[in-house]
Protein backbone atom coordinates (compact mmCIF):
# COMPACT_ATOMS: atom_id res chain seq x y z
CA UNK A 1 0.00 0.00 0.00
CA UNK A 2 2.83 2.36 0.88
CA UNK A 3 4.24 1.98 -2.61
CA UNK A 4 1.08 2.74 -4.55
CA UNK A 5 0.81 6.06 -6.38
CA UNK A 6 -1.37 8.77 -4.85
CA UNK A 7 -3.91 8.54 -7.63
CA UNK A 8 -4.68 4.86 -7.08
CA UNK A 9 -4.92 5.36 -3.33
CA UNK A 10 -7.22 8.35 -3.77
CA UNK A 11 -9.42 6.32 -6.12
CA UNK A 12 -9.75 3.66 -3.42
CA UNK A 13 -10.57 6.38 -0.90
CA UNK A 14 -13.25 7.73 -3.23
CA UNK A 15 -14.64 4.21 -3.44
CA UNK A 16 -15.03 4.15 0.33
CA UNK A 17 -11.73 2.95 1.79
CA UNK A 18 -11.36 5.95 4.08
CA UNK A 19 -8.46 4.54 6.09
CA UNK A 20 -6.19 4.99 3.10
CA UNK A 21 -6.51 8.75 3.52
CA UNK A 22 -4.05 8.32 6.38
CA UNK A 23 -1.42 7.27 3.86
CA UNK A 24 -2.04 10.39 1.81
CA UNK A 25 -2.05 12.51 4.94
CA UNK A 26 1.32 11.07 5.95
CA UNK A 27 2.76 11.71 2.53
CA UNK A 28 1.58 15.22 1.97
CA UNK A 29 0.49 17.09 5.06
CA UNK A 30 3.93 18.59 5.74
CA UNK A 31 4.25 19.88 2.21
CA UNK A 32 0.82 21.41 2.31
CA UNK A 33 1.64 22.95 5.66
CA UNK A 34 4.97 24.30 4.44
CA UNK A 35 3.41 25.74 1.31
CA UNK A 36 0.79 27.51 3.40
CA UNK A 37 3.38 28.64 5.91
CA UNK A 38 5.63 30.08 3.23
CA UNK A 39 2.68 31.90 1.74
CA UNK A 40 1.14 33.22 4.96
CA UNK A 41 4.04 33.24 7.42
CA UNK A 42 1.57 32.26 10.13
CA UNK A 43 2.14 28.87 11.78
CA UNK A 44 -1.25 28.65 13.50
CA UNK A 45 -3.11 29.78 10.44
CA UNK A 46 -1.18 27.31 8.28
CA UNK A 47 -2.04 24.52 10.63
CA UNK A 48 -5.74 25.43 10.55
CA UNK A 49 -5.73 25.72 6.80
CA UNK A 50 -3.87 22.42 6.39
CA UNK A 51 -6.44 20.85 8.67
CA UNK A 52 -9.16 22.23 6.46
CA UNK A 53 -7.50 20.94 3.28
CA UNK A 54 -7.63 17.41 4.61
CA UNK A 55 -11.18 17.83 5.89
CA UNK A 56 -12.13 18.77 2.37
CA UNK A 57 -10.30 15.73 1.06
CA UNK A 58 -12.53 13.60 3.29
CA UNK A 59 -15.66 15.48 2.43
CA UNK A 60 -15.21 15.77 -1.32
CA UNK A 61 -13.40 12.46 -1.84
CA UNK A 62 -16.01 11.27 -4.32
CA UNK A 63 -15.52 14.36 -6.48
CA UNK A 64 -11.91 13.37 -7.14
CA UNK A 65 -11.49 12.95 -10.87
CA UNK A 66 -8.69 11.08 -12.54
CA UNK A 67 -5.77 13.46 -12.58
CA UNK A 68 -2.66 14.17 -10.60
CA UNK A 69 -3.49 13.93 -6.92
CA UNK A 70 -1.00 16.62 -5.91
CA UNK A 71 -2.63 19.02 -8.35
CA UNK A 72 -5.97 18.42 -6.74
CA UNK A 73 -4.49 18.65 -3.26
CA UNK A 74 -2.68 21.93 -3.88
CA UNK A 75 -5.61 23.40 -5.76
CA UNK A 76 -7.64 22.86 -2.60
CA UNK A 77 -4.82 24.35 -0.51
CA UNK A 78 -4.59 27.41 -2.77
CA UNK A 79 -8.34 27.92 -2.65
CA UNK A 80 -8.31 27.61 1.12
CA UNK A 81 -5.67 30.28 1.38
CA UNK A 82 -7.49 32.54 -1.04
CA UNK A 83 -10.81 32.06 0.73
CA UNK A 84 -9.21 32.75 4.07
CA UNK A 85 -7.82 36.09 2.99
CA UNK A 86 -10.98 37.09 1.19
CA UNK A 87 -13.14 36.25 4.18
CA UNK A 88 -10.99 37.47 7.06
CA UNK A 89 -9.88 40.86 5.92
CA UNK A 90 -12.17 43.79 6.26
CA UNK A 91 -10.60 45.64 3.40
CA UNK A 92 -11.15 43.85 0.20
CA UNK A 93 -7.70 44.37 -1.09
CA UNK A 94 -6.34 41.94 -3.65
CA UNK A 95 -5.63 38.60 -2.02
CA UNK A 96 -2.04 38.49 -3.15
CA UNK A 97 -1.25 41.82 -1.57
CA UNK A 98 -2.62 40.62 1.74
CA UNK A 99 -0.70 37.41 1.57
CA UNK A 100 2.42 39.38 0.91
CA UNK A 101 1.72 41.73 3.81
CA UNK A 102 1.07 38.85 6.15
CA UNK A 103 4.59 37.65 5.58
CA UNK A 104 6.30 41.01 5.43
CA UNK A 105 4.80 42.23 8.68
CA UNK A 106 6.38 39.53 10.76
CA UNK A 107 9.55 41.57 10.88
CA UNK A 108 10.84 40.19 14.17
CA UNK A 109 10.48 36.64 12.95
CA UNK A 110 12.45 37.23 9.78
CA UNK A 111 15.78 36.64 11.48
CA UNK A 112 14.81 33.13 12.47
CA UNK A 113 13.84 31.90 9.05
CA UNK A 114 17.19 32.16 7.34
CA UNK A 115 18.29 33.68 4.11
CA UNK A 116 16.26 31.62 1.71
CA UNK A 117 13.03 32.40 3.49
CA UNK A 118 13.85 36.07 3.50
CA UNK A 119 14.81 35.98 -0.14
CA UNK A 120 11.53 34.26 -1.00
CA UNK A 121 9.65 36.93 0.88
CA UNK A 122 11.05 39.54 -1.41
CA UNK A 123 9.39 37.94 -4.37
CA UNK A 124 5.84 38.85 -5.30
CA UNK A 125 3.29 36.40 -3.80
CA UNK A 126 2.54 35.00 -7.26
CA UNK A 127 6.24 34.39 -7.98
CA UNK A 128 6.81 33.03 -4.51
CA UNK A 129 3.93 30.60 -4.87
CA UNK A 130 5.26 29.32 -8.18
CA UNK A 131 8.72 28.73 -6.78
CA UNK A 132 7.49 27.13 -3.56
CA UNK A 133 5.35 24.73 -5.55
CA UNK A 134 8.04 24.17 -8.15
CA UNK A 135 10.63 23.20 -5.59
CA UNK A 136 8.32 20.53 -4.21
CA UNK A 137 9.58 17.43 -6.00
CA UNK A 138 6.15 15.82 -6.32
CA UNK A 139 4.96 18.68 -8.45
CA UNK A 140 6.31 18.53 -11.98
CA UNK A 141 5.53 21.16 -14.58
CA UNK A 142 2.50 19.17 -15.72
CA UNK A 143 0.99 19.25 -12.26
CA UNK A 144 1.95 22.88 -11.75
CA UNK A 145 0.18 23.73 -15.00
CA UNK A 146 -2.92 21.92 -13.71
CA UNK A 147 -2.84 23.88 -10.46
CA UNK A 148 -2.22 27.23 -12.10
CA UNK A 149 -4.40 26.69 -15.14
CA UNK A 150 -1.48 27.27 -17.48
CA UNK A 151 0.76 25.21 -19.79
CA UNK A 152 3.94 23.39 -18.70
CA UNK A 153 5.99 25.26 -21.32
CA UNK A 154 4.87 28.69 -20.21
CA UNK A 155 5.48 27.82 -16.56
CA UNK A 156 8.94 26.42 -17.30
CA UNK A 157 9.97 29.75 -18.76
CA UNK A 158 8.35 31.66 -15.95
CA UNK A 159 9.95 29.56 -13.21
CA UNK A 160 13.34 29.87 -14.85
CA UNK A 161 12.97 33.66 -14.93
CA UNK A 162 11.86 33.85 -11.27
CA UNK A 163 14.68 31.54 -10.18
CA UNK A 164 17.17 33.91 -11.79
CA UNK A 165 15.64 36.77 -9.81
CA UNK A 166 15.65 34.76 -6.61
CA UNK A 167 19.23 33.65 -7.14
CA UNK A 168 20.37 37.25 -7.35
CA UNK A 169 18.37 38.28 -4.23
CA UNK A 170 19.67 35.28 -2.36
CA UNK A 171 23.30 35.88 -3.29
CA UNK A 172 23.08 39.61 -2.53
CA UNK A 173 21.81 38.92 0.99
CA UNK A 174 24.55 36.36 1.51
CA UNK B 1 27.23 41.31 -22.79
CA UNK B 2 25.46 37.98 -22.86
CA UNK B 3 24.81 36.30 -26.13
CA UNK B 4 21.46 34.83 -27.15
CA UNK B 5 22.99 31.43 -26.58
CA UNK B 6 23.93 32.42 -23.03
CA UNK B 7 20.36 33.56 -22.37
CA UNK B 8 18.90 30.35 -23.74
CA UNK B 9 21.27 28.09 -21.82
CA UNK B 10 20.72 30.18 -18.70
CA UNK B 11 16.97 29.52 -18.94
CA UNK B 12 17.66 25.79 -19.30
CA UNK B 13 19.81 25.58 -16.17
CA UNK B 14 17.02 24.91 -13.62
CA UNK B 15 15.72 22.05 -15.75
CA UNK B 16 19.31 20.85 -16.18
CA UNK B 17 19.82 20.70 -12.44
CA UNK B 18 16.46 19.05 -11.90
CA UNK B 19 17.38 16.43 -14.49
CA UNK B 20 14.41 17.28 -16.69
CA UNK B 21 16.30 17.70 -19.95
CA UNK B 22 16.51 15.16 -22.73
CA UNK B 23 19.96 13.67 -23.33
CA UNK B 24 20.32 15.87 -26.41
CA UNK B 25 19.38 19.05 -24.51
CA UNK B 26 21.67 18.08 -21.67
CA UNK B 27 24.55 17.62 -24.08
CA UNK B 28 23.83 21.03 -25.55
CA UNK B 29 23.94 22.66 -22.10
CA UNK B 30 27.12 20.87 -21.12
CA UNK B 31 28.79 21.83 -24.39
CA UNK B 32 27.99 25.43 -23.76
CA UNK B 33 29.03 25.31 -20.11
CA UNK B 34 32.46 24.19 -21.27
CA UNK B 35 32.94 27.43 -23.16
CA UNK B 36 30.92 29.99 -21.17
CA UNK B 37 32.27 31.06 -17.84
CA UNK B 38 29.24 33.23 -17.02
CA UNK B 39 26.96 30.26 -17.46
CA UNK B 40 29.20 28.08 -15.28
CA UNK B 41 29.01 30.77 -12.57
CA UNK B 42 25.28 30.96 -12.92
CA UNK B 43 24.97 27.22 -12.63
CA UNK B 44 27.02 27.22 -9.45
CA UNK B 45 24.88 29.93 -7.92
CA UNK B 46 21.69 28.13 -8.90
CA UNK B 47 23.06 24.94 -7.40
CA UNK B 48 23.65 26.83 -4.15
CA UNK B 49 20.10 28.10 -4.22
CA UNK B 50 18.72 24.64 -4.84
CA UNK B 51 20.88 23.24 -2.07
CA UNK B 52 19.49 25.93 0.20
CA UNK B 53 16.00 24.79 -0.72
CA UNK B 54 16.90 21.19 0.04
CA UNK B 55 18.63 22.03 3.28
CA UNK B 56 15.97 24.42 4.45
CA UNK B 57 14.39 23.10 7.53
CA UNK B 58 10.95 21.81 6.79
CA UNK B 59 8.46 23.33 9.15
CA UNK B 60 6.83 20.62 11.22
CA UNK B 61 3.22 21.19 12.14
CA UNK B 62 2.12 20.29 15.67
CA UNK B 63 0.62 16.93 16.58
CA UNK B 64 -2.73 18.65 16.87
CA UNK B 65 -3.01 18.46 13.09
CA UNK B 66 -2.75 14.67 12.97
CA UNK B 67 -4.98 14.15 16.00
CA UNK B 68 -7.71 16.30 14.54
CA UNK B 69 -7.37 14.68 11.14
CA UNK B 70 -7.71 11.23 12.68
CA UNK B 71 -10.79 12.37 14.60
CA UNK B 72 -12.39 13.80 11.48
CA UNK B 73 -11.64 10.60 9.62
CA UNK B 74 -13.17 8.43 12.32
CA UNK B 75 -16.27 10.60 12.36
CA UNK B 76 -16.58 10.34 8.61
CA UNK B 77 -16.20 6.58 8.79
CA UNK B 78 -19.07 6.43 11.28
CA UNK B 79 -21.36 8.44 9.06
CA UNK B 80 -20.10 6.47 6.07
CA UNK B 81 -21.17 3.20 7.66
CA UNK B 82 -24.64 4.68 7.94
CA UNK B 83 -24.47 5.75 4.35
CA UNK B 84 -23.40 2.27 3.35
CA UNK B 85 -26.43 0.89 5.13
CA UNK B 86 -28.70 3.26 3.30
CA UNK B 87 -26.89 2.33 0.12
CA UNK B 88 -27.63 -1.30 0.77
CA UNK B 89 -31.31 -0.56 1.17
CA UNK B 90 -31.21 1.50 -1.94
CA UNK B 91 -29.50 -1.32 -3.77
CA UNK B 92 -32.23 -3.69 -2.67
CA UNK B 93 -35.09 -1.72 -4.10
CA UNK B 94 -35.85 -4.15 -6.92
CA UNK B 95 -35.97 -6.85 -4.28
CA UNK B 96 -38.36 -4.74 -2.22
CA UNK B 97 -40.46 -4.18 -5.30
CA UNK B 98 -40.61 -7.95 -5.75
CA UNK B 99 -41.73 -8.29 -2.18
CA UNK B 100 -44.46 -5.74 -2.73
CA UNK B 101 -45.49 -7.46 -5.96
CA UNK B 102 -45.59 -10.79 -4.15
CA UNK B 103 -47.78 -9.40 -1.39
CA UNK B 104 -50.11 -7.83 -3.92
CA UNK B 105 -50.32 -11.14 -5.79
CA UNK B 106 -50.97 -12.92 -2.52
CA UNK B 107 -53.73 -10.45 -1.69
CA UNK B 108 -55.38 -10.92 -5.09
CA UNK B 109 -55.06 -14.71 -4.90
CA UNK B 110 -56.58 -14.76 -1.43
CA UNK B 111 -59.38 -12.47 -2.57
CA UNK B 112 -60.12 -14.64 -5.61
CA UNK B 113 -60.06 -17.84 -3.57
CA UNK B 114 -62.44 -16.29 -1.09
CA UNK B 115 -64.66 -15.13 -3.90
CA UNK B 116 -64.77 -18.56 -5.56
CA UNK B 117 -65.48 -20.28 -2.27
CA UNK B 118 -68.16 -17.72 -1.57
CA UNK B 119 -69.63 -18.28 -5.02
CA UNK B 120 -69.70 -22.04 -4.48
CA UNK B 121 -71.33 -21.55 -1.16
CA UNK B 122 -73.90 -19.19 -2.58
CA UNK B 123 -74.51 -21.64 -5.41
CA UNK B 124 -75.19 -24.23 -2.77
CA UNK B 125 -77.41 -21.76 -1.00
CA UNK B 126 -79.28 -20.99 -4.18
CA UNK B 127 -79.66 -24.69 -4.87
CA UNK B 128 -80.96 -25.20 -1.38
CA UNK B 129 -83.39 -22.34 -1.80
CA UNK B 130 -84.55 -23.68 -5.17
CA UNK B 131 -84.95 -27.11 -3.65
CA UNK B 132 -86.86 -25.59 -0.81
CA UNK B 133 -89.11 -23.63 -3.15
CA UNK B 134 -89.72 -26.78 -5.21
CA UNK B 135 -90.69 -28.59 -2.05
CA UNK B 136 -93.08 -25.79 -1.22
CA UNK B 137 -94.48 -25.82 -4.74
CA UNK B 138 -94.89 -29.57 -4.64
CA UNK B 139 -96.73 -29.34 -1.36
CA UNK B 140 -98.88 -26.58 -2.81
CA UNK B 141 -99.48 -28.58 -5.98
CA UNK B 142 -100.42 -31.75 -4.14
CA UNK B 143 -102.74 -29.91 -1.78
CA UNK B 144 -104.30 -27.94 -4.64
CA UNK B 145 -105.02 -31.16 -6.48
CA UNK B 146 -106.98 -32.36 -3.46
CA UNK B 147 -109.01 -29.16 -3.37
CA UNK B 148 -112.78 -29.34 -3.65
CA UNK B 149 -112.88 -26.69 -6.32
CA UNK B 150 -112.28 -28.09 -9.78
CA UNK B 151 -110.53 -24.91 -10.93
CA UNK B 152 -108.08 -25.19 -8.00
CA UNK B 153 -107.41 -28.81 -8.94
CA UNK B 154 -106.76 -27.72 -12.53
CA UNK B 155 -104.41 -25.07 -11.21
CA UNK B 156 -102.65 -27.71 -9.13
CA UNK B 157 -102.26 -30.03 -12.13
CA UNK B 158 -100.92 -27.07 -14.12
CA UNK B 159 -98.05 -26.77 -11.67
CA UNK B 160 -96.48 -29.78 -13.35
CA UNK B 161 -94.71 -27.27 -15.65
CA UNK B 162 -92.62 -26.18 -12.66
CA UNK B 163 -91.20 -29.70 -12.27
CA UNK B 164 -88.86 -30.80 -15.02
CA UNK B 165 -88.34 -34.13 -13.22
CA UNK B 166 -91.46 -34.75 -11.14
CA UNK B 167 -91.06 -37.34 -8.40
CA UNK B 168 -93.22 -40.32 -7.61
CA UNK B 169 -95.54 -38.39 -5.32
CA UNK B 170 -96.48 -36.00 -8.10
CA UNK B 171 -96.93 -38.76 -10.63
CA UNK B 172 -99.18 -40.62 -8.15
CA UNK B 173 -101.21 -37.50 -7.49
CA UNK B 174 -101.64 -36.85 -11.20
CA UNK B 175 -102.59 -40.50 -11.79
CA UNK B 176 -105.16 -40.19 -9.03
CA UNK B 177 -106.64 -37.15 -10.79
CA UNK B 178 -106.74 -38.96 -14.11
CA UNK B 179 -108.33 -42.10 -12.70
CA UNK B 180 -110.70 -40.71 -10.11
CA UNK B 181 -111.44 -37.05 -10.66
CA UNK B 182 -115.06 -36.45 -11.45
CA UNK B 183 -114.32 -33.38 -13.55
CA UNK B 184 -113.56 -34.05 -17.21
CA UNK B 185 -111.29 -31.06 -17.56
CA UNK B 186 -109.23 -31.99 -14.52
CA UNK B 187 -108.83 -35.49 -15.91
CA UNK B 188 -107.90 -34.09 -19.31
CA UNK B 189 -105.32 -31.79 -17.78
CA UNK B 190 -103.93 -34.59 -15.66
CA UNK B 191 -103.69 -36.76 -18.77
CA UNK B 192 -101.88 -34.01 -20.65
CA UNK B 193 -99.51 -33.54 -17.74
CA UNK B 194 -98.77 -37.24 -17.76
CA UNK B 195 -98.22 -37.58 -21.53
CA UNK B 196 -94.82 -35.94 -21.19
CA UNK B 197 -93.92 -38.79 -18.82
CA UNK B 198 -95.59 -41.48 -20.92
CA UNK B 199 -92.39 -43.48 -21.30
CA UNK B 200 -92.38 -44.38 -17.59
CA UNK B 201 -93.87 -47.77 -16.69
CA UNK B 202 -95.98 -46.28 -13.90
CA UNK B 203 -97.58 -43.79 -16.25
CA UNK B 204 -98.20 -46.49 -18.90
CA UNK B 205 -99.98 -48.74 -16.44
CA UNK B 206 -101.99 -45.74 -15.25
CA UNK B 207 -102.97 -45.03 -18.86
CA UNK B 208 -104.00 -48.64 -19.41
CA UNK B 209 -106.08 -48.57 -16.24
CA UNK B 210 -107.62 -45.23 -17.22
CA UNK B 211 -108.49 -46.59 -20.66
CA UNK B 212 -110.67 -49.22 -19.01
CA UNK B 213 -112.55 -46.63 -16.97
CA UNK B 214 -112.54 -43.47 -19.02
CA UNK B 215 -115.80 -42.46 -20.58
CA UNK B 216 -114.77 -39.10 -22.03
CA UNK B 217 -114.04 -39.76 -25.70
CA UNK B 218 -111.44 -37.05 -26.17
CA UNK B 219 -109.43 -38.42 -23.22
CA UNK B 220 -109.93 -41.95 -24.56
CA UNK B 221 -108.49 -40.92 -27.92
CA UNK B 222 -105.62 -39.08 -26.25
CA UNK B 223 -104.72 -42.14 -24.18
CA UNK B 224 -104.97 -44.44 -27.19
CA UNK B 225 -102.64 -42.21 -29.18
CA UNK B 226 -100.15 -41.95 -26.31
CA UNK B 227 -100.13 -45.73 -25.84
CA UNK B 228 -99.79 -46.44 -29.54
CA UNK B 229 -96.91 -44.00 -29.70
CA UNK B 230 -95.15 -46.02 -27.01
CA UNK B 231 -96.18 -49.32 -28.62
CA UNK B 232 -97.63 -50.57 -25.37
CA UNK B 233 -98.80 -54.16 -25.98
CA UNK B 234 -100.63 -54.33 -22.68
CA UNK B 235 -103.01 -51.73 -24.05
CA UNK B 236 -104.39 -54.18 -26.64
CA UNK B 237 -106.80 -55.91 -24.19
CA UNK B 238 -108.50 -52.77 -22.85
CA UNK B 239 -108.72 -51.41 -26.38
CA UNK B 240 -110.44 -54.52 -27.65
CA UNK B 241 -112.80 -54.29 -24.68
CA UNK B 242 -113.60 -50.73 -25.67
CA UNK B 243 -114.34 -51.91 -29.18
CA UNK B 244 -116.81 -54.44 -27.81
CA UNK B 245 -118.53 -51.96 -25.50
CA UNK B 246 -121.66 -50.46 -26.98
CA UNK B 247 -121.36 -47.09 -25.34
CA UNK B 248 -118.03 -46.44 -26.94
CA UNK B 249 -118.22 -43.61 -29.44
CA UNK B 250 -117.87 -44.77 -33.07
CA UNK B 251 -114.96 -42.44 -33.80
CA UNK B 252 -113.17 -43.83 -30.77
CA UNK B 253 -113.73 -47.35 -32.09
CA UNK B 254 -112.48 -46.15 -35.42
CA UNK B 255 -109.35 -44.75 -33.72
CA UNK B 256 -108.78 -48.06 -31.98
CA UNK B 257 -109.14 -50.01 -35.19
CA UNK B 258 -106.53 -47.78 -36.76
CA UNK B 259 -104.25 -48.03 -33.75
CA UNK B 260 -104.34 -51.76 -33.06
CA UNK B 261 -102.37 -52.89 -36.13
CA UNK B 262 -99.64 -50.40 -35.20
CA UNK B 263 -99.17 -51.94 -31.80
CA UNK B 264 -99.36 -55.56 -32.88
Amino acid sequence: MEALPDEIIMRKVADGNLDLLKVLFDRHHRHVYNYLFKMSGDAMLSEDLTQDVFYKLIKYRSSYKDGAFVSWLFSIARNNLKTHFTRNHKYHEPVDVLAYKAVANDAEQREEYGQLHNALNQLSPQDRELIVLNRYKEIRYEELAEIMGSTPGALKTKVSRILKKLRIIYLESN
Amino acid sequence: MKSEKDKFISSQLPAYLDGLLSPKERQQVEDHLAVSESCRKELEELRMLFTAFEEEQVQIPSDRLRVQFDQALEQEKLSQSKVVQLGKNKGGWPFNLLKIAASVALLIAAFQTGRILEMEKSDQDVAAILEESLQIKQTAMLSLMENQSASKRIQGVGYIEEFPNPDEAIVQALAKRLLHDENDIVRLNAFEALTSLASSETVKSVFIEALGKEKNPSIQIGIIQALVKNKEKKAVAPMQRLLEQEDTQPFVKNEIELALPKII
